[in-house]
């Protein structure tokens, strides 16, 4: 649906490529999470996604239109959306409901349509009853969930997090994540979460390691985060649990397992307490 | 001298319709040398907490004392201010110069240092925050990297040899690697300079590992104030607040919610690892 086929680029007068030989699919339906150090390329890798940047090398396929065709790039962009780190920057009216009526709007959909959308896109995100608030009172959280409902508004098939965690306090966090799991799980939408929080991307289908413009690594979480020593060396680190986990494997104390957050590690811990 | 803040409420529009209480009563004594944390959920109230502590903000009622200085009068503010430095969230996006050094250099500068004096400063702050001048002082600020960035900003405030670093969010947006190495450099300066350090963090796995002593705020108000064991033995209560426990610790607490006994001080893996240790050995 999405392939990606060895691409590079720098950006103007950088001395290093920010993305060096990259090819990656992605499935429909899939749950992508894409890691990597500060300067890893991550996030120019997601601009890739719906052409707000363009390869230098190689090229990008969306649903089969290469995102280099410039009469392509709104039919791109109304298949694949991008959520963003800052929510400040994606807020431009002073009416919630308008601020996700926005997209839609700008693309000529039919006025009862765009009402119907702006309902069920902010009642995706557990914002309903803030449709008639005003954007700059809310939380960075709150504000975010707008943020992706303005996307979803559009009714893409693919949602790009490109680190739209990253200034959110942890409650916040948890919310995106989960609206990107369900969105994915309920109706089906493909999501690519780019991050840098370990913790985030348990629950993705697939993780991609970038590191210094190349896919340094690829796996499910599990196979991903049994290699802990080769993650810390691209200046990552595996979940909190995975590391437990180790030491405990370490220690003797527990076999080798999957176990990646705290409900997993609970479940493993209970029958030794119960044997001892 | 401590930082001494008693009674403090701020109140935002104070009586208007509008009137918001962002931080009401709030009493509490940070020590020379200590590494103090502060937690609390957007909207907790901490930032308008620290923005007293150097006079950015005034209290509606209460008082701060900074080494002695009240905060609240406005030559002895003057004299409170220039102790403690400040570095923001996010503070990457305020350099703006054309070296790295003349951006650490602006602080010192703007405190009327002579310039060789400055500049000294700077090449020792940047030294201590790990930025090594011979490499990194003629270079453009937009050429380092997100955790070289929140180095420098750091250098640009410990060129003022503050006596007390409040630092709001420091690692934010960094890799895990940068993190690490941040908080590492933090608790180096504070060795160092003797200096105070205040931080506010989201990270509860970092301030469990650095603070010595942590302040939780709720709703404008101050939940508690203790070390890491009495903060995070209230594992339960952080998670009814929407507050984030270290993962070791919610690990135990789901534990102890299905029956078993684990001590309340366990909120690390080593400790988690020692403790089951013990326990499989000696049943």
């Amino acid at each position: 649906m999405i392939s990606i086929s060895n691409i590079e680029y720098s950006y103007d007068g950088a001395l290093k490529k920010a993305l060096d030989g990259v090819s990656l699919e992605i499935g429909e339906g899939e749950f992508v999470a894409i890691v990597g150090h500060n300067g890893s390329g991550k996030s120019t890798l997601a601009k890739m996604l719906n052409a707000l940047l363009l390869p230098d090398k190689g090229s990008v396929s969306v649903f089969g239109m290469d995102t280099s065709d410039e009469e392509k790039t709104l039919d791109i962009r109304k298949k694949v959306g991008i959520v963003f780190q800052n929510p400040d920057n994606q807020i431009v009216t002073t009416v919630v409901e308008e601020d996700v009526g926005f997209g839609p709007e700008n693309l000529g959909v039919p006025t009862e349509q765009i009402i119907e959308r702006v309902h069920s896109a902010l009642e995706a995100v557990g914002m309903l009853e803030y449709a008639k608030h005003a954007p700059h009172m809310l939380s960075g959280g709150q504000k975010q969930r707008i943020a992706i409902a303005g996307v979803l508004a559009i009714d893409p098939d693919v949602l790009v997090f490109d680190e739209a965690t990253a200034m959110l306090d942890p409650l916040g966090r948890k919310a995106v994540i989960e609206i990107a799991s369900r969105l994915n799980r309920e109706k089906g939408k493909t999501v690519v979460m780019i991050t840098q929080y370990m913790e985030e991307v348990t629950a993705a289908d697939r993780v991609i390691v970038m590191s210094g413009g190349k896919i340094a690594m690829e796996g499910t979480p599990e196979q991903i985060f049994r290699k802990g020593d080769e993650l810390r060396a691209l200046r990552l680190d595996v979940p909190v649990m995975v590391e437990l986990r180790d030491m405990l494997v370490r220690e003797g104390l527990m076999k080798e397992s999957n176990v990646l957050d705290v409900s997993q590690m609970a479940e493993v811990i209970c029958p030794l307490l119960l044997k001892n | 001298m401590p930082i001494i803040v008693e009674k403090l409420t701020h109140k935002y529009m104070p009586n208007t319709d509008n009137e918001f209480v962002a931080v009401q009563d709030i009493s509490l004594t940070i020590d020379d040398g200590e590494f103090f944390g502060i937690i609390g959920h957007t909207g907790s109230g901490k930032s308008t907490f620290i923005q007293h502590l150097n006079g950015l903000m005034q209290p509606t009622s209460g008082s701060v004392t900074v080494d002695g200085f009240d905060m609240s009068d406005k030559k002895q503010r003057v004299r409170g201010r220039a102790l403690v430095g400040m570095v923001f969230q996010y503070p990457d996006y305020q350099l703006f110069d054309s070296t790295v050094l003349d951006d650490v250099s602006f602080g010192p500068k703007n405190m009327g240092l002579d310039a060789e004096e400055a500049r000294q400063r700077s090449l020792e702050a940047m030294r201590m925050v790990g930025l090594e001048p011979e490499h990194f002082a003629e270079k453009s600020p937009f050429e380092l990297s997100g955790g070289e960035k929140r180095r420098a900003a750091l250098a640009g405030i410990i060129a003022m040899r503050p006596k007390y670093l409040v630092l709001d969010e420091p690692m934010a947006g960094l890799d895990p690697s940068g993190r690490r190495e941040i908080l590492a450099t933090i608790d180096s300066l504070r060795e160092e300079l003797k200096c105070t350090v205040i931080m506010v963090s989201h990270s509860m796995e970092d301030v469990a590992r650095a603070a010595g002593r942590i302040a939780v705020m709720n709703d404008g108000r101050l939940y508690a104030v203790g070390t890491p064991d009495e903060i995070f033995s209230k594992t339960k209560e952080l998670i009814s607040m929407g507050l984030d426990a270290p993962q070791t610790a919610r690990l135990a607490q789901e534990l102890r919610e299905r029956g078993f006994d684990v001590p309340q001080d366990i909120y690390t893996n080593e400790r988690f690892v020692k403790w089951l240790r013990g326990r499989v050995k000696h049943a």
